[in-house]
């Protein structure tokens, strides 16, 4: 092994591991003694939270898959009306929490909501518990869920070769025949990555769940650390997530193999033009799951918002903002610069199977719920400062604690996953021909990251740092464990409101948060256009 | 080395000299940032004390005192439910206080046995009710809502939620666990829906027709009446004629590491005396856990009842026990 692999090696590991940190934290539950605990779950809660985790994610996954794919699809390939319009608007459901569109979902549609009030008296239909068997909170995922799935696969879309499907429509192939044996084929990277990010995030979700009080594996964890006080327990739960998180990678890899899906050209040729009829049941689709999933529940906030904002707004929002901001642009730009490094093609990488491996490790933290993952944190650092402390040091608890510092680490780590995936995806861009070439005509390694990687990957960059600034705003539990004095986000301010039953006040916040996604959206939008014109 | 002590010593005089020059006390606190702070304004304005605050779970908090240690910037850890304070004394995170005005102030049941803790205001839960399809002499005890009688007419609320923990932690104290545990399944037999997040939801769902009682914390029950005067909603004193209506607490007490201990028990008087306690029960309509102090007027129509006396370390000691029944009752 020359040194350059060495060097690469040593600080690809150490950025990797420090990630990574909190997941090794939590899997060394394992070796402290058996709980006694285990016992009581194993008759109790958990044969029935494996079984209700599996239908979750069945559903969501291919909720979120379908949705997001075939929305893709249509704004991508097809001209209908409104289309223009819709291709953006399709992304606004990201910026709404799951936690907010499940409480304005149960607030309309729960046996007391307005809609089954109405269906009972004017269509005489009998109620029902929308709470009880599992289809509701599965779409409430997949409305919160599939813009991952969209914003994806649309992007993998658009740099498809229409020539190839082209050459099938003038063969006489239907549409639908090449959607699946041309486009979806080569998509299915993309579909993945957003199909992964899903799972993950309804594997940690902890809002939601609550809310239906539907138990999925993290109620196990939460049992365990909040009613039998055994951190422990919870912590050993929570890393079987990861191990979850783990083999649903592994077999991704596995199946995609070795195929390689490179083309560095953005298309906006529309292959079908639906006119007519087809193009107005399509519009009506897609419109319809734009009002469900985002103006539906903007129109219900900004009800309850009217009536309350007297009561709820003060000077103190122009902290929340500030917090809130600091965080996301901060935590974004740290993500992606590492995301990038981890994510910069080369041969040391590949031909490493232990940097490949914990590169992936450190990507795993999207599976930990947000408070798991902070308290992971926290026990790591201690462990460092006895550690410290040991070889006569001193302990670093009273710097780091209560620190903006912690909570950063804790968004980079939990956040990585998402930043990470949308880099790498734009990493396979690259051809390996042009590399070939660039290095015969002698550039160097820098040079070659510079001038070629970082261009290519930008798009993937950009992408990754919305994504997860997006996520930072959105994010509760470690931000409300780690958060330093004067800190409070946003995120918290509707937590707190609407832990106390105060719906309508927490439309407030809930709507600032709005808003403030889409500045988010629209500075990527604009940065978007400017630079890589994928819109 | 000796520089690296002297620079040490310094630095530690100067954080002496700022705590006494400021004079700040560092609250904990799971109780809500709007619930607190006109609280701790008025006591900064009473005596010159400044007060900071960070919000969070309990039991997060409580991690998080564990993991600071003596490195803490909390003087006071404060939250809502005495399974939480009971907890967080038996981690060995608090000092006991013992102080003539606490006991003048505070009932005894309300307050740790050691001084641990204290109780700064009552939460009761008991039973709400359709005025429309029940009548109140049908309703007696929590125990009797497992009756056949109730069957698809009963919504509670979640067994993850710390308050229907300590009911039930309640309810073993008083019956053991056996009888708690026919109670439990009776509840379970008779719901007419998925047990609700929220105690809002509960009553609600009884507005609605969906079931036709439940049980709610008094205070979600004052607020909706205050936005719905109207509503066919009515209050029942539990357990009148046996054990008493089942009470919980929002509480506090100083940390076993807290840096301004002097302050921090000057706070903790000061929100147990009438001014305080009726600023701190008025601004959620909970009850003053200081029985001198009458309750806020918006509530006081519902008259004064009995409450469970039971020593409210109990449901600390009793919660693990309440939790392991309702999993193996599948009361969700």
């Amino acid at each position: 092994m020359d040194k350059k692999c060495l060097k690469t090696k040593i600080w690809t590991s150490i950025l990797a591991l420090l990630v990574a940190m909190p997941i090794f934290v939590v899997g060394f539950a394992w070796f402290l003694p058996e709980h006694e605990l285990w016992q009581h779950f194993s008759t109790t809660l958990l044969p029935d939270l494996i079984s209700a985790t599996a239908i979750l994610l069945i559903g969501v996954g291919a909720g979120t898959v379908l949705l997001g794919t075939v929305l893709a699809y249509w704004v991508v390939m097809v001209e209908f009306p409104g289309r223009k319009w819709l291709e953006w608007a399709l992304f606004l459901p990201f910026s709404v929490p799951a936690y907010v569109l499940a409480f304005v979902y149960l607030g309309v549609f729960d046996y007391s909501g307005y809609a089954q009030i109405w269906m009972r008296e004017f269509l005489g239909l009998p109620g029902f518990d929308i709470r009880a068997g599992s289809w509701a909170i599965i779409l409430t995922f997949v409305f919160a869920f599939y813009p991952y799935v969209y914003m994806m696969a649309r992007a993998s879309f658009k740099r498809q070769k229409v020539s190839m499907i082209e050459a099938g429509k003038l063969l006489g192939a239907r549409p639908i025949y090449l959607f699946f044996k041309i486009s979806l084929p080569l998509s299915r990277p993309a579909v993945v990555a957003g199909l992964l990010v899903t799972l993950m995030e309804t594997l940690a979700d902890f809002g939601v769940v609550s809310l239906f009080n539907y138990d999925t594996f993290t109620t196990a964890i939460y049992s365990a650390w909040g009613d039998f006080r055994a951190v422990e327990v919870a912590a050993q739960l929570a890393s079987l997530l990861v191990l979850v998180a783990f083999f649903l990678i592994y077999f991704e890899r596995k199946a995609r193999g070795e195929a390689k899906y490179y083309s560095t050209e953005v298309s906006n040729k529309k292959l079908y033009y639906a006119n007519g009829l087809s193009g107005w049941l399509i519009s009506l689709f897609v419109v319809s799951i734009f009002l469900l999933a985002f103006m539906m529940p903007m129109l219900q906030l900004l009800i309850w918002g009217w009536e309350s904002i007297e009561q709820e707004w003060s000077v103190k929002y122009i902290d929340f903002i500030y917090s809130t901001t600091i965080l996301t642009v901060v935590s974004a730009i740290i993500t992606v610069v590492i995301a990038t490094i981890l994510a910069l093609p080369g041969q040391c990488k590949t031909d490493s199977v232990w940097l490949t491996g914990i590169i992936r490790l450190a990507t795993l933290g999207y599976a930990l719920p947000g408070s798991v993952m902070a308290v992971g944190l926290l026990y790591g650092i201690s462990q460092i400062s006895v550690i410290s402390v040991y070889f006569g040091g001193e302990s670093i608890n009273h710097i780091i604690f209560g620190s903006i510092f912690l909570l950063l680490f804790a968004y980079v780590s939990r956040f990585m996953a998402i930043g990470y995936n949308s880099i790498e995806a734009a990493s396979k861009q690259i051809k390996p021909s042009l590399i070939q070439s660039a290095r015969l005509l002698g550039a160097s390694r820098l040079k070659l990251i510079w001038q070629i990687y970082i261009p290519i990957m930008a798009p993937g960059i950009l992408a990754g740092a919305l994504l997860v600034a997006v996520d930072v705003m959105k994010e509760l539990p470690a931000t409300y464990l780690l958060r330093p004095f004067g800190w409070d986000t946003l995120a918290i301010q509707v937590y707190e409101l609407s832990a106390e039953g105060l719906f309508e006040r927490a439309a407030v916040p809930a709507l600032v948060m709005l808003l403030f996604a889409a500045i988010l959206m629209g500075i990527f939008q604009y940065l978007d256009k400017k630079f890589f014109k994928t819109f | 080395m000796k520089i690296k002590h002297l620079i040490l010593s310094l630095s530690v005089l100067a954080l002496v000299a700022q705590s006494i020059a400021s004079d700040t006390v560092t609250v904990y606190s799971s109780r809500k940032a709007h619930l607190i702070k006109p609280l701790f304004d008025t006591f900064t304005e009473d005596t010159g004390i400044s007060v900071k605050y960070l919000t969070g779970k309990g039991n997060a908090l409580i991690e998080r005192l564990k993991l600071e240690g003596k490195n803490t910037h909390a003087d006071m850890y404060m939250t809502v439910d005495a399974g939480n304070l009971w907890y967080a004394a038996s981690q060995d995170l608090l000092l006991p206080v013992q102080t003539k005005t606490l006991k003048n102030n505070i009932p005894q049941h309300l307050r740790d046995p050691n001084g641990f803790w204290s109780g700064l205001s009552v939460r009761a839960r008991t039973i709400v009710y359709s005025t429309e399809r029940v009548s109140r002499k049908d309703l007696s005890t929590y125990q009797d809502l497992a009756d056949k009688k109730w069957d698809g007419r009963l919504c509670l609320r979640t067994s993850k939620k710390i308050y229907t923990k300590s009911l039930v932690a309640s309810l073993i104290h008083h019956h053991g666990e056996a009888k708690t545990g026919e109670i439990i399944s009776g509840w379970v037999d008779n719901l007419a829906a998925t047990p609700n997040a929220k105690d809002s939801h509960i009553m609600d769902a009884i507005l609605s027709a969906q079931c036709d009682v439940g049980l709610v914390n008094t205070y979600y029950f004052a607020r909706l009446i205050a936005k719905k005067p109207d509503a066919a909603l009515g209050l029942f004193w539990a357990n009148q004629n046996t054990t008493g209506v089942h009470v919980n607490i929002s509480g506090a007490g100083v940390t076993k590491y807290a840096s301004n201990p002097k302050a921090a028990i000057q706070l903790l008087e000061w929100l147990s005396s009438a001014k305080a306690q009726r600023i701190y029960a008025g601004l959620n309509k909970e009850y003053p856990a200081n029985p001198n102090v009458a309750a806020d007027e918006s509530i006081s129509g519902w008259g004064v009842f009995k409450q469970d006396k039971m020593n409210l370390s109990q449901v600390g000691i009793l919660q693990v026990r309440a939790v392991k029944l309702m999993q193996e009752k599948g009361y969700r």
